[in-house]
């Protein structure tokens, strides 16, 4: 059966039999269709026919795009495309409609759809043309990515003189010549701090790449290396998908390939909901993430709520409703990357056994503000940080889990990830070549604890599952920082009956390369990874900078120098040398220059905790304390449990502890009216810290929905504002 | 291999082991696996009508007479599924800077965030933490939805 014999969303027949329409044409007729029906094609008649060569084909196509993925990680230059798998490849419909996805960064599943519609929607067929051979190029976030690093490479695949869709691959890449190395940094305001921003742009035809693009990418980045070699090994992949599709079509046939390409993105579609509808339990389910920036001249704490809606039916709906508004800092994200990491969170934990297409996009409704933080007003505002996009990510995965909880399906619950944190750096290296970037070892974050074992420690980060933290060389080949250590955070993951993994921490020691500078994105000094069902949110990514050391001379004499962290509270650089320490809770640090031998830690983020701490298992304890992953203070004061001087467990000890703990829990806690009654005085006369107020006069104003909960829980009046200074 | 009983009964106690929870989590998921899981609840429960719904750890949400409520594990009753049970439970706010459970250094600030702690008024189980600004409403994480009942709100 061919494409032309199915029942197409085509409002106008005859129209579309005397003359072939434009992209931009069949991308409204499909827009419209869907929105009309709620599906992406009414049938499937060719899975009907045969599913077996169904599953088969899909399988080919799949392992297209999985070889595609692999091959451009091999000609990448930059360890995060080729070491943390920092990519995804996929093959889209001639709409721009992704039918099949590489594992990957599954936060981009759907942002090269929509720069691939936004080129047929801004008249690019007409105006820039879409011809055999041509690479576009994209990555301004308000299309489609997340921010200036993510960069997409898309080209359209022909039938002849028919285009027959398109293959896209995306990459993060770590220079992008901002106001900061590394393309990520606190001190983004604008999105002219952000760097060379290229919007949908052709950068090449006949396969060859534009002269004059390279030439600019070379001058307008710091070390362009990464961003040209990536944008060949994209270049790669998507070529070899071409092959790939090409053979394919030859093997069974143009209408097949056309067909069964919306027939997937629909059985995707329909996965979905069954898949919802089968183990999500309905109900309400409501969380909060947070994110913040902490500057001397800027203190923004952002709200990333999330409620989240299981119908019966296996709808789900996700309302924004009450993110922060979008501001004058980097925190914050354009609604294709909002899209993206609900998809991110969806797809990792609810949807990992369905395909990777536009499918699961259409079984999802969500609401965001215009307006805020997760949907600016305009595309002037920075977006490198993502922000409160990511804490609803946060809060969406907390929302997931309770869902399973309570159809018993515990083998799925989990805590959250942290916020990840990451050094970035730029400078002229050992041999006298630019360099900048970031380190994204954070790919080796804590994974949450879940309901069933701990979170594994230094194992991954939630934005890209199957990274890890790469080797240490060849870091300090890309970014020539000297490791003087790479070790588990001790007291890392969130405490809990099972704890959240414990995250990677790396000690640098500042090399002799000329104007180098440092900094990390990091957060404000909050919780970002709250815990779960009783279990306690991971700490804090502090970074520690230690300048005018004494490094060099103990070097020299061969004296001990800090590889480890020892006791969280007087880690081993602030113990065992001399120079002047600064301790920058949460990460928000600014790059700027630094003197070689000097120390740099940099936290990449822990798990959250599951469960009440008293009830984790005391032998866990101990082999926590001998491996270093807790400290003795934490064993007893937090868990509860002593152990002897051998480091066993003394069991009749630690019932009596446990007991006092328990007993000191129902002292000093009061009942929650009475708490509310204080805790509404402050509200009232307005004796709140300054980030509270700010953050609340935000949400009173501008989400009604948040102004409403505030008033009832609060008892307050209607005409209720909160008392500023 | 679809989970046995005496698997689930350690899957719920969080005891199972996690090569075996590996294996269950690649099998499609059993369809009764609810039902099955309140059976091994309502054996471990010191009461007897019914439980129908596990809200969280050590939480239940019990049929009464007429009434679904919100139970801890130790038999201490919340009150109505449809109000948030953290209305009744016993609050501790921590300055997360206090030393006892984070390392200071690595802890927020008062000035930022509290820690919000809700324990069950009969036995003292953590149930909840919050990390907030001052100042923000509790949580209700979770409004279930019952075939017997009309959807809240609706």
């Amino acid at each position: 059966m061919t494409n032309e014999t199915l029942e197409r969303p085509l409002e106008n027949a005859t129209e579309a039999q005397t003359e072939s329409p434009t992209l931009k044409e069949r991308l409204a007729r499909r827009n419209k269709a869907i929105e009309e029906k709620g599906v992406y094609v009414d049938d499937t008649p060719l899975k009907d026919a045969d599913p077996i060569k169904f599953e088969v084909f899909y399988t080919k196509l799949s392992q297209s795009v999985n070889n595609a993925r692999e091959l451009a990680r091999q000609v990448a230059a930059s360890p995060e495309m080729r070491e943390m798998g920092e990519s995804v490849l996929g093959l889209y419909t001639p709409e721009g409609d992704a039918i099949c996805l590489s594992p990957g960064l599954m936060v981009h599943v759907r942002t090269m759809s929509r720069a691939i519609k936004w080129m047929i929607e801004n008249d690019y067929e007409r105006d820039v043309g879409f011809n055999p051979g041509d690479i576009f190029f994209n990555n301004d976030p308000y299309i489609g990515g997340g921010h200036a690093p993510d960069q997409l490479v898309m080209i359209p695949l022909f039938h002849g003189d028919e285009l027959i869709g398109w293959a896209g691959g995306m990459s993060h890449v770590s220079e992008v010549g901002a106001v900061e190395p590394g393309g990520m940094g606190i001190s983004m305001k604008t999105r002219f701090h952000e760097g060379l921003y290229l919007p949908c742009m052709k950068i090449g035809s006949n396969d060859e790449f534009h002269r004059d693009y390279e030439i600019l990418v070379d001058r307008s980045v710091r070390a362009s290396v990464w961003w040209l070699l990536d944008t060949r090994a994209k270049m790669a992949g998507v070529k070899l998908l071409r092959d790939a599709v090409g053979g394919l079509i030859e093997e069974y046939g143009l209408d097949y390939y056309r067909g069964v390409s919306e027939e997937y993105i629909e059985d995707t579609r329909r996965a979905t909901v069954e898949k919802v509808r089968s183990v999500l339990h309905p109900g309400r389910y409501r969380d909060v993430g947070w994110r913040g920036v902490d500057e001397p001249d800027l203190r923004v704490l952002l709200h990333g709520p999330a409620e989240i809606e299981i119908g019966r039916d296996g709808n789900i709906f996700l309302n924004a409703d009450g993110v922060s508004s979008a501001g004058r800092h980097p925190v914050q994200a354009t609604l294709p990357l909002f899209e993206g990491v609900l998809f991110n969170s969806l797809i990792q934990h609810v949807f990992y056994d369905t395909r990777y297409n536009d499918g699961t996009a259409l079984a999802l409704d969500y609401f965001v503000p215009q307006g805020s933080a997760c949907n600016p007003p305009d595309i002037y505002h920075a977006t490198a940080l993502w922000g409160p996009a990511f804490a609803g990510g946060v809060a969406a995965n907390q929302s997931i889990s309770r869902a399973y909880y309570a159809n018993g399906y515990l083998e799925e619950v989990h805590a959250c990830n942290a916020q990840v944190n990451a050094l970035i750096a730029g400078g002229t290296d050992l041999f006298g070549r630019p360099f900048a970037g970031w380190n994204m070892e954070m790919c080796a974050s804590g994974a949450h604890a879940t309901a069933f074992m701990d979170g594994n420690d230094t194992a991954l980060a939630e934005f890209n599952a199957e990274g890890d933290c790469g080797d240490a060389e060849v870091w300090e080949t890309a970014l020539p920082m000297t490791y003087l250590g790479r070790t588990i955070r001790t007291d890392g993951g969130g405490f809990g009956r099972h704890r959240g993994g414990s995250g990677l921490l790396s000690i640098y020691m500042t090399p002799e390369v000329k104007n180098l500078e440092v900094g990390s994105f990091g957060g404000a000094p909050i919780f970002t990874a709250p815990g779960l069902m009783g279990g306690y949110p991971a700490p804090l990514c502090t970074v520690y900078v230690v300048r005018d050391t004494d490094l060099k001379e103990r070097i020299d004499r061969r004296d001990p120098i800090p590889n480890r962290e020892g006791n969280p509270e007087t880690p081993d650089w602030t113990t065992l040398i001399d120079g002047k320490v600064e301790v920058v809770k949460g990460g928000n640090y600014i790059a700027r220059p630094i003197k070689p031998y000097c120390i740099y830690t940099q936290p990449g983020g822990d798990g959250s905790g599951y469960g009440d701490v008293l009830k984790r298992n005391p032998e866990l304890v101990a082999r926590d304390v001998a491996n270093g992953v807790n400290s003795p203070r934490t064993a007893e004061q937090v868990y509860g449990v002593v152990l002897d001087d051998s480091g066993e467990v003394d069991t009749p000890a630690t019932a009596e502890r446990r007991k006092e703990l328990r007993r000191q829990r129902m002292e000093r806690a009061v009942p929650a009216q009475e708490y509310k009654k204080k805790a509404r005085q402050h509200v009232i006369d307005g004796t709140l810290p300054q980030v509270a107020k700010d953050l609340y006069a935000d949400l009173l104003a501008n989400s009604g929905k948040f102004r409403q909960e505030f008033l009832e829980f609060w008892s307050l009046p209607d005409e209720f504002e909160i008392a500023q200074e | 291999m679809a989970i046995s009983d005496a698997e689930l009964r350690d899957l719920v106690a969080g005891t199972l082991d996690p090569e075996r929870v590996r294996e269950v989590q690649s099998e499609p998921k059993d369809s009764d696996r609810k039902r099955r899981v309140l059976e091994v609840v309502q054996e471990q429960v010191p009461w007897d009508e019914p439980v129908v719904l596990c809200l969280q750890e050590n939480l239940y949400v019990v049929q009464g007479d007429g009434q679904k409520t919100v139970r801890c594990g130790c038999g201490h009753e919340f009150g109505d599924y449809r109000v948030n049970w953290k209305e009744g439970a016993l609050v501790y706010e921590r300055d997360p800077q206090d030393g006892e459970i984070y390392p200071r250094p690595n802890a927020p600030t008062a000035e930022w965030m509290v820690l919000r702690e809700f324990y069950c008024p009969g036995c003292g189980t953590l149930l909840d933490t919050e990390g907030v600004p001052p100042g923000y409403p509790f949580i209700f994480n979770f409004l279930p939805y019952f075939e017997d009942e009309e959807t809240p709100g609706a």
